[in-house]
This record gives C-alpha cells, structure tokens and sequence, in this order.
C-alpha cells in the first residue's frame, strides 16, 4: 500500500511540477510576448535610427544617401569647430540654466496653490494644464502677435519692441513662454508628489507650532526631492532639446543674429537647408553624448542624495 | 435538345469572347497615364485657378491624366522627405533659392534631352529668369512665373512733403527721405533686414553674389545700413509693423521696395489708401532680383514622357496664358502678356538676377545671411565680416 502511494505519488508530484514549469512558461511566454512589442517598436523608431545615424555620421550624406568623399571623421570634426555650433550650446546652456528653475519654480507654486481647498480646484487645475495640452505651434504663434512691435503687450506698457524679433529678447521671450506652457505639467508631478506627504508630518509641525513658511522649508520642500530630481531630469532634457518654438519665432532662420540657434535648430538646419545629414547625424551623436553626461552627473549628484 | 444547349452556350461564350476582346482592344487605344504635380498653397484664388490650368490640360490631353497635390506643411521639408524616400510627385514647384542645391542632389531630371526631341522653343523665356533653373547649359525646369522688387511711395506722405516723383536714384533717395522727415515722418523708409530686398542694392552699385567681397558689394552693404543707421530708414519691426507692406499702408513709411504680392495685398488690407509703383531705385546701374518659382521634373518619375507632356503645356504659351489670366502673376514668358499695371515690374526683366542664382549653396547660405546682417544693423558684426561669412557659406564651406 505504501509502495503503491510511494510509486503514485512520484508520479503525481512529476505531474504537478511539469504543470508548474508549463504554467511558469506559458507565464513567460506571455510576458515576453506582451514586452516584445513595445520593444519592437522602440527598437524600431529608437534604436535602429540612432545606430543608422552613428553610421551615417561617418559619410558624406545627402538627400539620397551616401555620396562621393569618403569616410572618416571629418563630419564630427566640421562640427566640433563650428563657431555656429558653439554659439547653439552656449545659447541652449543660458536657457536651460533660466528655464528649468522657473518652470519649477511656476509648477510648484501652483501645485502648491491647488493643493489648498479652495473653491474652484478643479477649475484652477485645468485652467493650469490647459496651455500644457495646448499646440505649441498654435501658442507662439499667438505669442507672436501678443508681443509684436503693434501688438496687445506693447499697448498695455506703453512701448514698441518686437520682443521676439529682437536679438536681445527673442531667447527670454522664449523662456518666458515655455515656462509658462510647461508649469502645468509640472504642477500635476508635484500635486501628485504632495498628496503623497503623510498629514502626520504637518500635524506634529502645527504641535510645535511651525509657521507655514518654515514648514514648507523645513517639511514640504524635503519631501518633494524625488519630484524635484524627476522635473529636474525630463523637464532639463526638454529643455535641451528646444525647437519648435525658436523655429517659428525666427521664421526658420535660427536668428536674429543666432539668438534662437539651438544644437536641435542646427540639426535640423544642417539636414534640411545643408542637406548635409552626414554633418547633421554627427551633429545630433555630440549633442546625445553631452546629454547623457549631463544626465548621468544629474544622477550621481542630485539622484543620489534623493536615493539617501 | 443537348446539340442545341451545347450551341447556344457555345454563342454565349463567344459573345463574351468577342466582347472581352474588344473591351481589350479599347483599354489599349485609350490607356491613360497617371501624373501628379504639385506644389504649396498661395491663397484660394491661386489654387483654384492651377486647378482649372489642370482641368483644361485633362480635357485636351487624354492619354495624360495629371492630379494636382497641394502641400501645406513646410513645402522644403516636405519635399526633401519625399526625395529621401524616392516618392516625389512627378512634376512640382522649385522655388528659385533651392534650386541649385536640389540639382546638386540629383532629385531633378535635366530637361535638355526632351527640349531637343520635342523642339520645344525656350527663348521665349526671360534668359535671367531662364538662368535660376540652369546649371552651365543644363536646364532643371522653366519658370512658371516671378515677381522682381520695385520702389512703392504712399502718395498722402509724398504730397504732404510736396514731392511729385518717386525717386529713381539713390541720391534721390536719400534726399526725398530727409524732405520726409523734413515734413514729420520720423523714418520715411522702412528697409527689411534682408538681403532678398540689400542685393538688389549690391547689383544696383556694380556688386554681384559672385563677387560679394568686392568694393561694389561693401559699398552698397554700407548705403543700405547707413539709411537704417541714420533713421532715414526703419525695419518694419522698429515702426511696430509686421512687414514694410503694412508699414507703408499704416502712413509710418513713405518708401519700400516690395514686389508684385503688395498689390492685392493693398488692396484688401489698404482699399483706401493711395500709393504708387515705380521702377526700383538705380545706383551706378540698374539691378534687381527676381523671385521665381519653376516647375520641374523628378529624376524618380516612371511616367518621364508623360511628366513632360504636362510640364511642357504648363510652361508653353497655352498653359501660361491660363496661368496669366487673372493677373495674380507676372509672365516669365515674352510672347504672353500679364495682365495691366504691371509695368514697373516687367520693366526689370531684363536687368533681375534669378533669386538663388543656380548656386548649390545658397539656400544654406541664406541663413547666415539673414543672421549676419541683424548683427551688421545692431553693430556686433562687421560689414566685411558679414561679406567674408556670406562668401564661405556661398562655397559651401
């Protein structure tokens, strides 16, 4: 009898086990099959023109393809001592530096604004959000008559500056624009980060009788560091990576006197103007290595004391 | 009761036999080849009046069917993507200014070849304006119209001022200018920080985009900033206008140098106000450009014979006299008339420089001209500077 259980149970428990492994395989099979397919099209849309362009970056390249001239690094060279290309970083590097703060500064307040319970919340929140969702071709372009040498800006402060006309203005006005457009987005992550902050830490606060501007110091503030390292690190890449708007503002010539070249407007300047996407591709693999560094000196400084 | 059935199915399929054969034989003697052309949107009018150019063109042509594309996004871009993937439409727009570097990229199919089997009769176009499609004896296409700058005066500001004349002269100019100012008009010229309006000085002084380090360009460079420096001239930004269009209908210039695209621009904007058009300012000699815009051929087209068919009708007199009809355009042909109050442009056919002037560089070039010359007007940058920038971006260097 035991013998016979012993010899059925083996069996039996075989059974089980090969029902588990087909259970964690068919698991697999399904996970695999479900992660495949963004990583298909990320392959497809990221990695297989990222790879191409490094390729690209060492030919001459035109409209159709690779032209007579050799192969080299001459492309990354051309770039490298472009005093147009430097004029984009340093131009890119003063915005981001304005902008990124600002916009963080802008998302919070409001954030912070919403938070209260007040009468209209919701109303606030999407009125907020609403230039966030909103075309930002559509929102310069209307930025362009509002702050034309005529336009609605002017007649109120009583002036006659094209704001984005003008090499000393155009690149603030920018600024001044985006960080309006994107407050909202980074209102919602930091809304999203406060509701997180337990009610405790304010209760024992208010016990010690903390005033409300140390308490945002000294307990908010703090406790928002993720968000802050979060905004701080898709916010500064979007920030890098500017174009549309300085595109129409300069009606595609990246000017006046260069003010609105960015390293994204040089790219494309090089691949649509200079037909030249050898010189564009090389131009876009220096600007993707300064971005990664920069994001990676992000990480270990302002990443790690959030990890801490 | 079998024989007849077998006979009659036999007749049945011999109609359907007799009647498949001559659909056959039909579909051969009428077959139709398919062309696009196309090219960006100038306004309803304009496209209505290609589409009935294209409708007459269907109807007298049956073996050729064309269909018009407009682009409405970013016409350059869009182009040069459909290039890249070998799919552009058979026949299309070529604005002048890219010209020379779409050739350079062999996306246009050189024209020669056809001209002579056809005998098609090209010098009835303007040479100069013939030229912005040319390199060396090569044609890249013919073009379908242009318009070259010429000076227009507000007349109120002129009477005011007592002047009777639009000046001719570059002396005369300056000093109807300063008898503007005289008379209260703070900036009576509005100049754009533009070398699409400052090389047709280069070419009034003796200067070429040949030879645009030479004396002759720098001397003209310094006239032109030298009016904006003085304040005898403004931008239209500086008079809180959008272009110098509007500045002259507003009253806050007297003097611009536009083209053809002022007049219906005045007239629904301005229906009020009173301005004249003269032939563009002369300086040591007569010189101006010419905005041109072609149609040509793609190198990628299947349907070559047919592209022809259609690009050599648009082009010949039937097509542009269709074209001219409504006055929106100037004729780049002699033998077809453009409709009346156009003479001070057609005057300068024969001294306007194709915009682009066939150089493969120029349309990269044209960015560092228009960021160079709002350093120039703002002090950061040299005029030989400037010169010395344009010159290498001309290279291509």
């Amino acid at each position: 009898m035991m013998a016979t259980s012993a010899t059925g149970a083996a069996p039996a428990r075989l059974g089980f086990r090969s029902t588990m492994v087909g259970a964690r395989l068919r698991e697999a099979g399904w996970g695999y099959g479900f992660a495949l397919v963004p990583i298909a099209v990320f392959g497809l849309f990221f990695i297989y023109p990222f790879i191409y362009a490094v390729y690209i970056s060492f030919f001459h390249w035109g409209i159709l393809g690779k032209q007579a001239g050799g192969h080299g690094t001459f492309n990354y060279s051309k770039v490298l001592h472009d005093p147009i290309f430097h004029t984009a970083l340093k131009t890119i590097a003063e915005y981001t530096v304005v902008v990124v703060p600002l916009e963080l500064a802008l998302g919070l307040s409001l954030a912070l604004l919403i938070n209260q319970q007040i009468r209209g919340r919701n109303f606030f929140r999407s009125a907020f959000y609403f230039p966030s969702i909103a075309s930002s071709v559509a929102i310069t372009t209307i930025a362009l008559y509002i702050f034309a040498a005529n336009g609605l800006f002017n007649q109120i402060i009583g002036g006659n500056k094209a704001w984005f006309a003008d090499a000393d203005t155009v690149l603030w006005s920018i600024v001044g624009l985006n960080a309006w457009t994107t407050s909202g987005t980074v209102m919602l992550f930091y809304l999203a980060a406060l509701q997180t902050i337990p009610n405790d830490v304010y209760e024992a606060a208010a016990v010690d009788g903390t005033g409300a501007w140390r308490t945002f110091w000294r307990i908010t503030f703090p406790l928002l560091k993720p968000a802050h390292f979060f905004c701080l690190v898709v916010f500064g890449i979007g920030a890098l990576k500017l174009f549309d708007q300085a595109f129409i503002a300069s009606n595609g010539t990246g000017g006046p006197n260069y003010a609105t070249t960015t390293p994204i407007f040089y790219i494309y300047n090089e691949a649509f103007h200079n037909y030249d996407f050898g010189v564009a591709a090389a131009a876009g693999v220096i600007y993707f290595v300064i971005i990664f560094f920069l994001t990676v000196v992000q990480r270990l400084t302002v990443g790690r004391q959030e990890a801490a | 009761m079998t024989k007849r059935l077998a006979m009659v199915l036999g007749l049945v399929a011999l109609a359907v036999a007799l009647v498949a054969a001559s659909a056959q034989a039909g579909h051969k003697t009428h077959k139709v080849t398919e062309v696009t052309v196309a090219g960006w949107s100038s306004g309803g009018d304009e496209d209505n009046l290609l589409q009935q150019v294209i409708n007459v063109f269907n109807k007298t042509h049956p073996s050729v069917h064309a269909t018009l594309q407009i682009i409405n996004t970013n016409y350059g871009d869009a182009m040069t993507a459909r290039f890249a993937a070998h799919n552009p439409p058979d026949v299309f727009y070529v604005d002048s200014y890219v010209a020379g570097a779409w050739e350079k990229q062999k996306v246009l199919q050189p024209l020669n070849g056809y001209i002579k089997k056809s005998h098609y009769n090209t010098k009835k176009f303007y040479p100069k304006l013939l030229g912005a499609f040319m390199h060396g004896k090569t044609i890249y296409g013919f073009p379908k119209d242009w318009s070259p700058l010429a000076t227009e005066t507000n007349n109120g500001l002129f009477a005011k001022a007592g002047i009777r004349k639009a000046p001719k002269t570059w002396a005369q100019l300056k000093s109807d200018a300063k008898t503007l100012q005289q008379h209260g008009v703070a900036h009576p010229i509005c100049l754009s920080p533009d070398w699409a309006r400052m090389l047709a000085f280069i070419y009034q002084n003796g200067g070429s985009i040949k030879n645009v380090q030479s004396k002759a360009s720098a001397q003209a460079v310094n006239f032109y900033v030298g009016l904006l420096k003085s304040g005898l001239a403004a931008t239209s930004s500086q008079l809180g206008d959008g272009w110098c269009g509007q500045a002259l209908g507003d009253g806050h210039s007297a003097i611009i140098f536009e083209g053809n695209w002022l007049l219906p621009y005045m007239k629904s904007t301005y229906p009020n106000v009173k301005y004249g058009v003269s032939p563009m300012v002369k300086g040591k000699v007569r010189g101006n450009l010419a905005f041109t815009v072609s149609y040509s051929m793609s190198t990628f087209t299947k349907n070559k014979q047919a592209a022809w068919t259609l690009l050599s009708w648009l082009e010949g007199k039937k097509g542009e006299r269709l074209w001219m009809s409504k006055g929106l355009a100037l004729s780049p042909r002699s033998d077809v008339k453009t409709i009346g109050g156009r003479a001070p442009f057609l005057a300068s056919a024969p001294y306007s420089h194709g915009w682009g002037f066939g150089n493969p560089n120029f349309n990269a070039a044209y960015t560092v001209m228009s960021n160079d010359i709002t350093a120039v007007i703002k002090g950061d940058k040299t005029v030989q500077q400037m010169l010395a920038d344009v010159a290498a971006a001309l290279k291509g260097q």
